[in-house]
């Protein structure tokens, strides 16, 4: 009996009999060669500190704990229900957005105020940006569920794309290009599943790089990123500070030829060639160590991710979870695409974390919530 | 849901050219490209660091393997006080510290951080701030090492003198390696602040020195911090060198050359009115067995030890590198100069007993004819009034060779030499028109003897092709004449030799007619004191056309010298009957500006040679005033004889 929903399942259509097993196991797998690459990349240097090489391991154990219990709420309850509270949800998601633009609010120990520090709990700091990618794909998904027409007409897309245009703006303002890449793919990615017409998705395309264009011209944009972003376009033209974490990354992948140097063994990741080699530059640790075959590996795992996403959007019962799992398969793609690209050097540096392999709080739960999201519309499929 | 579906298809495509772009890229990386990105990532982390060998000593003959022994040429270590700037910085300090050490140092804070910002060094290598730190400040540094972040005292090794000047022109000095001799070396042997021999037997011996450096191979992280060995290899101490030197004939050899030169400073030139300048002089000893040098001294000299902490003004005034203008008061004349073998110079009479085996080979004397000995020569039929005196104003009774060697007549010398001239005159074209100059140089004369020190002399023979030659113009308005000759015949004129060739070609006479090639390194010992790495052979294979008859003749005759010839009386109470001594006296007129070189170059003992002694003296007068007392002195102290006689005499005789 599944109370929530306020219905009754015949006995072989329970949801809980409909988990997505390979969802599941891909997603440990992840987790488990993601716990791997951070003791790699962290553990010399927190020896070197003094401080317990397990410390960053532990710390993002815990936080999986976390992100599991996450994502078993999210697929306890009717995914439906997350279409009922759309409008809040994406209201609390804009309230986050703009609690961080109040002074003292914010924790600023990254540079970027980004965070919100919750009294109490030291473990984690919420990032409201990165909540802010649920938000929008469960508002896209509602709106575009509601359509009375098959495919969604130009008012439709005004609104739609008015509502993740303020997202994206709030999550701009506060320096985080990255997230805001990722908000426009999934906005993308819910869109062009809508149907949205091709003209439409066209003039769409254009409109973005005209804002883009002015952005850079207005001086929005922070120098520093400007120049990550061009560092893979023109690696002359940049500072060598810029260019050192693009050269050292694809030095630490190119080295580690077909079967990588062993666990552990990588020379720039353990001498520390790589920077930000736990977070966004993860990736060089599996490249380095574990060589073409452990990257290939890693990037199946996440193929098999990606299809399971889709899977689960083709097999829906209903447009909104066709919807719903459409924006967490954006999301996972354009992460990863972007991710996996600046560390080989054929995107922009642009401080994107990968999913469940990059240390880090706030992105982790985010992407246990997404599974979440997926398992419940998967086991919630049957009209 | 039909359009859906068709869109996720879409999705799925844009999903696939995504995940083919990343593989592409990948594969492209890490199994086409990977060689070059493992190289790089290898030179990431990789340092190597060069251990410094320790140089080699340098030993006389008699002091090495001696308990007590004493080398000549040693290694002493210093303390040295470095900084490893990042440390230092890390530490907050960095302001207190450099006012600490400034004050401990005695050094203003100003140059430490000229030091420590010096390129010189990587960032990761400590930066040296100060040597030879008295023990006592190394001490407070390290007993409070945690007050002085990032600041290292290191012993360091130096070169030390423990004789003094002894021997400095052979041992040289080293200096820091020079842009040639970076180029010539391999990779890896020096690096840009390395020591090299610059001088002596310390550039000679350089490569046998130096040793070879150690490696040390270890990984660093990206803030260059050590992360671990990699292991490498010891470094290999250079090897000494033994000398052929005898310490204490070469004390006495500089001591009675510098008090020698010191006494002629006191006499008056009765030519000139002024006093004997005696500027310059040398003392060789050679072993005529072997073409070992047993003693070589040059005065001026000078003391190594000041190359070790770089020369002061004062010091570079002394060695009169060419700051003259900026030196006030007295500089001696190059005083780096090894005179023994880097000057050239007339041998003045010293030079008869080759030009008269010359003069007998080619059929112009023989043994036992007697030769006239006027007070003046001319050549047959000259008119153009060029007299050529001997060395006594009267006319001598007629002499035979061996006599002209021991009362050193000129005037016979001076017809042979004339008959040389007629040698070439009637066979201008002739194949061997100039013999003269072939026999001289069976001698070894006009080419380095081949010692084993650097910057050698050749010394210069004149002959017609010289005399003719447009340069010479001045000197020979109507060409090459009779006069090249006739004073090439009594070792003057136009002609010189290193007073080390004279040595060399007096061997030649003492030891029955073998050429040694004069050397002063005996062996190079590996630093274990067993291996020998090299031993320097002198190689006496070069014989001179003479019989053993003819140089037993000319000996025989110089033994006479000190008896009864022109050095009897420096020679006066000394016990000849027990040491003989065959001699010759040389006194060569150096031109109107100077005053005469004086020589004496003998064979000891005389009716068994084992040594050459050569005493040089320059602007000193006569042989037999300066160079033979001074000889003598040499030889008493070699045989442990009681000294005799002045230090100088005044004989008037050549």
């Amino acid at each position: 009996m599944d109370v929530v929903a306020g219905r009754s399942w015949t006995t072989e259509r329970r949801p809980i009999r409909h988990l997505d097993p390979a969802l599941l196991i891909v997603t440990a797998a992840l987790i488990v060669i993601g716990l791997f690459a951070i003791y790699s990349a962290t553990s010399q240097t927190l020896r070197q500190d003094n401080l317990d090489p397990l410390s960053r391991v532990n710390k993002q154990v815990v936080t999986a704990v976390l992100g599991i219990v996450l994502l078993l709420v999210m697929a306890t309850f009717d995914y439906r229900f997350l279409k009922v509270y759309a409008g809040l949800i994406y209201g609390a998601t804009v309230a986050g957005l703009l609690v961080l633009q109040i002074p003292g609010v914010a924790a600023t120990e990254t540079g970027t105020s980004n965070y919100i520090d919750i009294p109490g709990i030291s473990l984690l700091q919420i990032s409201p940006s990165e909540f802010a990618k649920i938000g929008l794909i469960v508002i896209l998904a509602a709106m575009l569920s509601e359509l009375r027409s098959p495919m969604p007409m130009a008012a439709d897309l005004v609104r739609v794309i008015g509502v993740a245009v303020v997202t994206m703006l709030l999550v701009f303002i506060n320096v985080e290009i990255g997230t805001t890449i990722v908000l426009a793919a999934i906005a993308v990615g819910v869109l062009v599943v809508a149907g949205t017409h091709a003209k439409h998705l066209i003039s769409l395309a254009v409109g973005a790089t005209v804002l883009i264009a002015l952005a850079f011209q207005l001086n929005v944009v922070e120098d520093y990123q400007i120049e990550r972003l061009l560092t893979v376009f023109d690696s002359g033209s940049v500072s060598a500070d810029a260019r050192y974490n693009l050269d050292q990354s694809v030095i630490a992948v190119g080295s580690g030829g077909m079967f990588g140097a062993g666990f552990l063994q990588g020379s720039q990741t353990n001498l520390d060639y790589v920077p930000e080699q736990h977070t966004d530059f993860i990736f060089t640790v599996i490249g380095e160590e574990f060589g073409f075959l452990g990257s290939a590996f890693v990037l199946a795992l996440f193929a098999l991710l990606i299809w399971r996403a889709i899977r689960i959007a083709y097999m829906s019962k209903d447009s909104f979870g066709t919807y719903l799992a459409t924006g967490v398969a954006s999301m996972f793609t354009i992460q990863i695409f972007v991710n996996i690209g600046m560390v080989i050097g054929i995107m922009p540096i642009t401080g994107i974390p990968l999913p469940f392999l990059s240390y880090g709080g706030t992105a982790m739960l985010v992407n246990f919530a997404a599974i979440g999201v997926l398992l419940n519309v998967h086991m919630r499929r049957f009209k | 849901m039909e359009r859906s579906s068709a869109r996720l298809k879409l999705f799925a495509i844009l999903v696939l050219v995504m995940f083919g772009a990343l593989s592409t890229r990948l594969w492209f990386l890490q199994v086409l490209a990977t060689q070059t990105y493992a190289e790089q990532a290898k030179d990431n982390g990789v340092r190597d660091i060069a251990i410094d060998a320790l140089r080699g000593e340098i030993w006389t003959a008699d002091q090495y393997g001696k308990p007590n022994g004493v080398p000549l040429v040693e290694n002493v270590s210093s303390l040295e006080v470095r900084i490893d700037v990042q440390e230092l910085e890390e530490s907050g300090l960095a302001e207190q510290v450099l006012a600490r050490l400034s004050e401990m140092l005695d050094v203003p804070v100003r140059k430490i951080r000229g030091s420590i910002e010096s390129t010189q060094y990587f960032d990761y290598q400590p930066k040296p701030i100060a040597e030879f730190v008295p023990e006592k400040v190394a001490f407070a540094i390290r007993e409070r090492q945690e007050e002085f972040p990032g600041v290292y005292v290191r012993n360091t090794s130096v070169r030390d003198y423990p004789m003094g000047r002894l021997g400095s022109h052979m041992a040289g000095w080293v200096g820091q390696v020079q842009p040639e001799q970076l180029d010539e070396a391999r990779e890896g042997e020096y690096g840009p602040n390395d020591m090299a021999g610059q001088a002596g037997l310390e550039s000679q011996y350089e490569k046998w020195l130096r040793g070879r450096k150690g490696l040390l191979r270890y990984v660093v992280n990206s803030d260059g911090e050590r992360i671990r060995d990699l292991g490498g290899r010891a470094p290999t101490a250079g090897g000494d060198l033994v000398l052929t030197i005898d310490s204490k004939w070469q004390q006495a050899a500089e001591e009675s050359l510098r008090e020698s030169i010191f006494r002629t400073r006191q006499v008056l030139d009765e030519d000139r009115g002024t006093y004997y300048k005696a500027d310059a002089g040398v003392v060789i000893v050679l072993d005529v067995e072997t073409g070992g040098i047993k003693a070589m001294a040059s005065w001026p000299d000078f003391d190594p030890s000041w190359y070790v902490n770089g020369l002061t003004k004062d010091q570079q005034c002394y060695l009169d590198l060419g700051y003259r203008d900026r030196c006030a008061g007295a500089h001696e004349v190059a005083p780096l100069l090894d005179r023994a073998y880097q000057e050239v110079y007339l041998p003045g009479s010293t030079f008869k007993p080759f030009t008269a085996l010359a003069a007998v080979k080619e059929g112009f004397a023989n043994y036992s004819s007697y030769y006239p000995c006027p007070a003046v020569y001319v050549h047959p039929n000259d008119t153009s009034g060029a007299d050529f005196e001997n060395w006594s104003d009267s006319d001598l009774a007629p002499v035979t060779v061996a006599t002209s060697l021991i009362d050193s007549c000129d005037s016979n010398y001076y017809a042979w030499g004339s008959d040389f001239w007629f040698r070439y005159q009637n066979d201008q074209l002739g194949e061997n028109n100039e013999p003269l100059q072939e026999d001289l140089r069976a001698w070894g004369f006009e080419e380095p003897t081949g010692i084993d020190l650097p910057g050698e002399a050749s010394g210069f023979l004149p002959d017609a092709e010289w005399g003719n030659a447009d340069e010479q113009k001045a000197l020979f308005p109507r060409g090459w004449n009779p006069g090249g000759y006739i004073l090439t015949m009594i070792g003057s004129g136009y002609m010189s030799v290193t007073p080390l060739q004279l040595a060399t070609a007096y061997g030649a006479i003492a030891n029955d007619g073998h050429l040694c090639r004069p050397h002063v390194v005996d062996r190079v010992m590996a630093s274990d004191g067993e291996t020998v790495l090299k031993k320097v052979g002198g190689g006496c294979d070069r014989t001179v056309p003479y019989t053993k008859q003819e140089l037993d003749y000319i000996r025989n005759a110089l033994t006479q010298v000190p008896v009864s010839g022109t050095a009897q009386l420096p020679f006066l109470g000394f016990p000849l009957s027990e040491v003989p001594v065959a001699g010759k006296t040389g006194t060569a007129f150096r031109g109107a500006l100077y005053q005469d070189t004086s020589w004496f170059a003998s064979m000891v003992p005389a009716n068994d040679p084992k040594y050459v002694v050569v005493a040089m003296v320059e602007q000193a007068g006569f042989g037999s005033d300066v160079a033979a007392p001074l000889v003598r002195r040499m030889i008493e102290t070699m045989y442990g004889i009681e000294p005799g006689g002045q230090v100088i005499s005044q004989t008037g005789q050549d």
